[in-house]
């Protein structure tokens, strides 16, 4: 059996819309200060970090081989450093793989992503799709998302007022959230009232364009000691790739998400994942994401994701205490700002958002459009 | 005449007037000569004016803007896509003398030759289709024979028997043939096509018809349209071409932001690691070898000395303009007094000073008289002479 | 540097490449890819019914298209697998072997396909690097990967004659190997008596690097299986072991390549800590074969230097004495290496596809005329960055620790 792995610590920069008065380099640079501050962790090449994982795209940095420019700041100078380009909670199952290979011992985990430098996220994404067809057709994630928003609301029937309720959820907890982007709370008919973006996607059901940094470390079970006496456990885990055209793809079947939260299930030995969570982190980019990824994860049954929002669960603060994506954290670093929080709320450091007696979470990233590619991690303290 | 992989050098060079592109010889003023050694090569001149070309075959090459000599088979096959170009020229089959750009320049000049194409219909193709073109509605009450009689290469003789609503087709004229078409194959073929009218024809006294020409003009009906096979070219592979461009806006934040201030005010900031003391130029946050910020600042320069001069002849367009530079042109590290030892500064170096420029020389920044921040507020360094 | 135990053994099992060419418009990327899916697949003699996971990389602003695994799933056979995606510029070929290495030891997956690819003709190639430059300041100077400096370097150290002729004999080497290799970009047909002419005549670039001297741009895509001790030895007959892998990155430097001649160069500090950890005391003895990242001749002369731990002169005797040669006693890169073949993103692991070759016997005209059972294979990219990869044919090094 491979060793253990625990998350010894986290920190993030606080999200923003703009953080035009720094560099990335110094954005990512904070969080691992923070991390080095928390835990008394170096870089000795026999006892401390000598892999670092960090996740960036060079599309949103610009830069061919984005993490290029960050070597300095995560700490790589004549270390090791590989760069994961999806989803950021990749980035730490990754770092766990280094680690239960036995090829480290500690690992850094280091993600950073600032929309705000590119003139229109959605020109990045649209860079996603095949320059032969879909890019023409003015495809990005955001269209990509309206059209999975309909073939779900047709197939599952979920009204717009669940679907603002979503929001004003993620707006709820992120008023406690010191570092959340949107946190002005909203009204259910603020949010159905608010202007179509991509029909049936409102502006309120779409997560704010946003900057920011996290990082984390992970240590091996007979290391952990020297640098938290809270451990949290990585004990579930997978990822999963749908096709590529929307049209080879059931856009409402949850393909991918259903295999890997299935895959993390099993690993970790939950049999049912319906209240198996004390914590609940979904990737919800925009407000149909909350429903249909609960479905997906197992959170609720089939086409019951608009009923699983009335349910009085949400009232619980158990779901998204973060204010999860739509509160605003950038593309690349959602799943692993997810993996955060669970972190925080496992280690019970979730101030004023804290969900009491927190033993085991859930935390969901996906990656590309209409969560073609999908990951679940599972964290138990 | 020799020819590689069926072609000529003089193919080429005879076709390369009407294979001229004038949008791709826009502003260009040169004359490209080409020796080209081995059976059925020569010497030829090729000037390009703007919007005209000239193409000579001569004995003096003199006065010209780049040479390429070759062998008749490498030249060959490199125009017809059969030998790769910069494989030969690595390899060097191909030698170029003088302004090696306009090689490549010339690409856009002319379109590639192509071989010409063959004719894919035939006489005997013609007629092997005519009993299914045959028309029987149209020819009911015939009884007739008609008669081919196809001159010159590839031509031949048939007739076709029409009787009872029934055609059949012999080789050979029968006597008895209500008509005769005489005709070169050659013309037939145009004929058969449509790319030669058939009155003109007559008129021309390339199709005669001998016997009754009402029946001659019934054939078009009697026999329906030759369809040609369709040609099996290669596919042609379409390449999409993009420009892709997504508009950034660079944060500087403060350590390179002073840096940048600084350059307005024609100062150049170093940042010192707090630790180590090592500096940095352009600065960067962190040193990376104390893994701690590292946000003092400190003027340096603005003269320093070169450590390594590099010179460059390949210039890559610039990924910020799509522009390229003038080569040759010179990168230049330089030590800024008061930096320490390590940690040069990069920049260009003034193109007059290239001949007489070397390591461990002077150098001093030419300043911008327009500063807004940016590596632009540097023209470039040039050597400080005393 | 101690070693870690490896949770459990990870073996290559299947490798295919595709035929690499300047122009690769016969394919699009996906149909690319597939080509070097299929002939991993077949190689290994499995389906893509037995592959539990991928790890895709390349650097997307080569080909401008943003993460594209998820448009390549339709050639990768990645629908309804786990999928990984990790770059690292031109170190990502043997970074991605080295994810393949660490996910399949973890226990996460038992088999799993890396896959690296570039089709180079689709961007600009050097400008595609320039970019890597920081936007504010070196992007309007640097010219991709470009640079004079360890030529000058080089030639301050042994004079102008020699190193100039070491580093053309080591090119006309490389060129004879790639000669042999059918899935080489392009070997010239260059001999030793060229040396002369090429040396004085073979267009600069940049100081005395001349074109003869760097790597090609190519399209190409490799695919590589790995597996689990268990099950790699129930699949294959000829399982090539990876023993151990290091990475060594450095921090970015305004002037990329300037000369720092006090810092410990990363392929010295990465050949140090596996030699070291695996008990390797001479690694020239040790090793049979060495498929290096070769970007041009002047570094793989220099490097040569760098990862061997030699000191003085030594480099230059070997490549004077034809021991790199592929039928010397250290050859080096017997597939004509980078300078004959470079689709980037695929690149690094070429090396370590073109190493498993050598150590099973398999590389064809290229085969070292010997018996292969220690391989080495270096990836190198960003500023100045190493990935090292130790190949062997036996699992008996194990006995040993």
């Amino acid at each position: 059996m491979a060793r253990r792995v625990a998350v010894c610590a986290v920190a993030q920069t606080e999200f923003v819309s703009n953080m035009w008065h720094k560099r990335f380099q110094q954005m990512c640079f904070e969080t691992v200060e923070s991390i080095v501050k928390q835990t008394g962790v170096d870089w000795n090449e026999e006892t401390g970090i000598r892999n670092i994982v960090t996740c960036s795209d060079d599309v949103f940095d610009a830069r061919t081989i984005s993490d290029n420019g960050i070597t300095d700041a995560v700490g790589a100078h004549f270390r090791g450093e590989e760069k994961t380009a999806q989803d950021g909670i990749n980035a730490i199952a990754y770092a766990m793989a280094c680690i239960m290979s036995g090829h480290d011992d500690v690992a850094l985990v280091v993600g950073h992503t600032k929309e705000s430098q590119a003139e229109s996220r959605n020109m990045c994404v649209n860079l996603a799709f095949d320059p032969f067809y879909c890019r023409d057709l003015g495809l990005d994630f955001e269209k990509g998302a309206a059209l999975q928003a309909r073939a779900y609301a047709l197939k599952s029937g979920i009204s717009e007022t669940q679907l603002a309720k979503a929001v004003v959820n993620a707006r709820r907890n992120a008023a406690k959230n010191p570092l959340a982007n949107a946190r002005e709370l909203v009204t259910v008919e603020q949010v159905m009232n608010s202007p179509m973006l991509c029909d049936p996607i409102r502006a309120l059901h779409a997560y704010p364009v946003s900057d920011g940094a996290v990082a984390m470390l992970l240590a091996a079970e007979d290391k952990y000691k020297e640098y938290t006496d809270k451990p949290v456990w990585l004990t579930g885990w997978s990822n999963c790739m749908d096709s590529y055209f929307f049209g080879d793809r059931d856009l409402a079947s949850n393909f991918s998400l259903k295999k890997a939260a299935a895959a993390a299930c099993k690993m970790a030995g939950v049999s049912d994942a319906k209240g198996a969570f004390d914590v609940v982190e979904i990737n919800d980019a925009y407000a149909y994401q909350l429903a249909m990824w609960a479905e997906g994860i197992g959170l609720c049954d089939e086409n019951k994701g608009g009923e699983w929002i009335e349910s009085g669960i949400l009232e619980t603060g158990k779901i998204n205490p973060s204010g999860g994506m739509l509160a605003g954290n950038p593309i690349m670093i959602g799943g692993l700002a997810r993996a955060a929080e669970a972190v925080i709320q496992l280690r019970g450091e979730a101030g004023e958002r804290q969900v009491a007696g927190a033993k085991r979470a859930v935390a969901q990233g996906t990656t590309g459009p209409a969560g073609q590619h999908q990951a679940v991690m599972i964290l138990e303290n | 005449m020799a020819k590689y992989f069926d072609v000529s050098v003089e193919d080429i060079f005879n076709t390369m007037e009407a294979r001229f592109r004038v949008e791709g010889a826009k502003g260009v003023n040169a004359v490209l000569a080409y020796d080209i050694s081995g059976d059925g090569g020569g010497k030829w001149l090729v000037e390009v004016r703007d919007d005209s070309v000239k193409v000579s075959k001569t004995d003096d090459l003199s006065g010209f803007s780049v040479k390429t000599a070759a062998d008749a088979e490498t030249f060959v096959g490199v125009n017809i896509g059969k030998i790769d170009g910069t494989q030969a020229f690595m390899s060097g089959k191909i030698k170029i003398e003088g302004d090696m750009a306009l090689v490549a320049a010339s690409a856009k000049m002319f379109t590639r030759y192509s071989l010409p194409k063959k004719s894919a219909v035939t006489v005997q193709g013609i007629f092997d289709t005519l009993l299914a073109r045959f028309q029987p509605q149209n020819a009911a009450g015939l009884d007739i024979a008609v008669g081919y009689d196809i001159t010159g290469d590839g031509g031949g003789q048939w007739t076709a028997v029409i009787k009872d609503g029934k055609c059949s087709l012999e080789t050979g004229l029968r006597d008895n043939c209500a008509v005769v078409n005489i005709v070169k194959a050659k013309d037939y073929i145009d004929l058969i096509l449509g790319k030669l009218d058939p009155m003109v024809a007559i008129g021309a006294g390339r199709l005669k018809l001998k016997g009754d020409m009402n029946i001659a003009m019934q054939l078009p009906k009697i026999f329906a349209k030759f369809e040609p096979p369709k040609e099996e070219d290669e596919q042609e592979l379409i390449v999409i071409k993009r420009n892709i461009s997504v508009d950034m806006k660079y944060s500087t934040g403060p350590v390179m932001g002073k840096f940048f201030e600084g350059l307005i005010e024609k100062k150049i900031f170093a940042n010192k690691c707090p630790k180590c003391g090592r500096m940095q130029v352009p600065p960067r946050e962190v040193c990376a070898e104390c893994r701690c910020w590292a946000g003092d600042m400190i003027e340096v320069g603005p003269d320093g000395t070169i450590t390594l001069i590099e010179i460059i002849y390949y210039s890559s367009p610039d990924p910020l303009t799509g522009e390229t530079r003038e080569t040759p042109y010179a990168q230049v590290h330089i030590l800024l007094d008061g930096i320490g030892t390590e940690e040069t500064f990069w920049h260009l170096l003034k193109n007059e000073d290239l001949a007489d420029t070397q390591n461990g020389d002077r150098v001093r920044p030419v300043w911008n008289d327009k500063r807004v921040g940016s590596v632009h507020d540097i023209v470039h360094f040039k050597k400080i002479r005393d | 540097m101690k070693k870690h135990k490896k949770n459990r053994n990870v073996a290559i099992i299947g490798i295919g490449q595709t035929h690499h060419s300047s122009h690769r418009e016969d394919v699009n990327q996906p149909e690319m890819i597939h080509e070097a899916v299929e002939l991993a697949l077949k190689d290994a003699g499995i389906g893509i019914e037995d592959v539990d996971a991928l790890v895709h990389g390349n650097m997307e602003l080569f080909e401008m298209v943003h993460q594209p695994d998820l448009w390549h799933v339709i050639g990768t056979g990645g629908y309804g697998k786990a999928c990984y995606r990790v770059t690292t510029g031109g170190t990502t070929g043997a970074t991605i072997v080295g994810v393949g290495d660490n996910i399949v030891a973890s226990g996460l997956h038992d088999i799993v396909m890396i896959i690296g690819f570039e089709k180079q003709q689709e961007g600009h190639t050097t400008g595609g690097i320039t970019n890597m430059a920081d936007p504010l300041w070196a992007r309007n100077l640097q010219t991709g990967a470009l640079t004079g400096a360890t030529a000058a370097k080089t030639i301050k150290e042994f004079g102008e004659d020699r190193a100039k002729r070491a580093a053309m004999r080591l090119r006309v080497t490389l060129d004879k190997h790639a000669a042999l290799n059918p899935h080489a970009h392009r070997s010239f047909g260059l001999d030793y008596d060229q040396i002369d002419d090429l040396m004085a005549n073979s267009p600069q670039l940049v100081g005395e690097l001349r074109l003869i001297h760097m790597c090609s741009q190519s399209d190409g895509a490799v695919a590589i299986i790995l597996a689990c001790e268990e099950k790699a030895k129930k699949i294959s007959k000829k399982p090539v072991w990876i023993r151990d892998h290091v990475t060594v990155h450095r921090e970015e430097t305004f002037n990329m390549f300037g000369i720092n001649e006090n810092q410990e160069v990363t392929h010295h500090n990465a050949a140090r800590k596996l030699f070291g950890r695996n008990g390797i005391t001479n690694p020239r003895e040790y090793f049979d074969v060495f498929e290096m990242y070769d970007p041009s001749s002047w570094w793989g002369l220099d490097w040569l230097r760098e990862f061997l731990q030699l000191e003085g002169d030594e480099h230059l005797k070997m490549v004077e004495n034809d021991e790199v040669s592929i039928n010397g006693s250290f050859p080096l890169n017997p597939s004509g290496g980078v300078i004959s073949t470079n689709p980037i993103g695929a690149t690094a692991a070429l090396r370590v596809a073109e190493a498993a070759l050598q150590v099973r016997g398999d590389a064809g005209a290229h085969q070292i005329p010997r018996e292969v059972k220690h391989a080495l294979a270096s990836g190198f990219g960003g500023t100045f960055w190493t990935v090292l990869f130790m190949l062997e044919k036996d699992l008996d090094w194990q006995e040993a620790e």
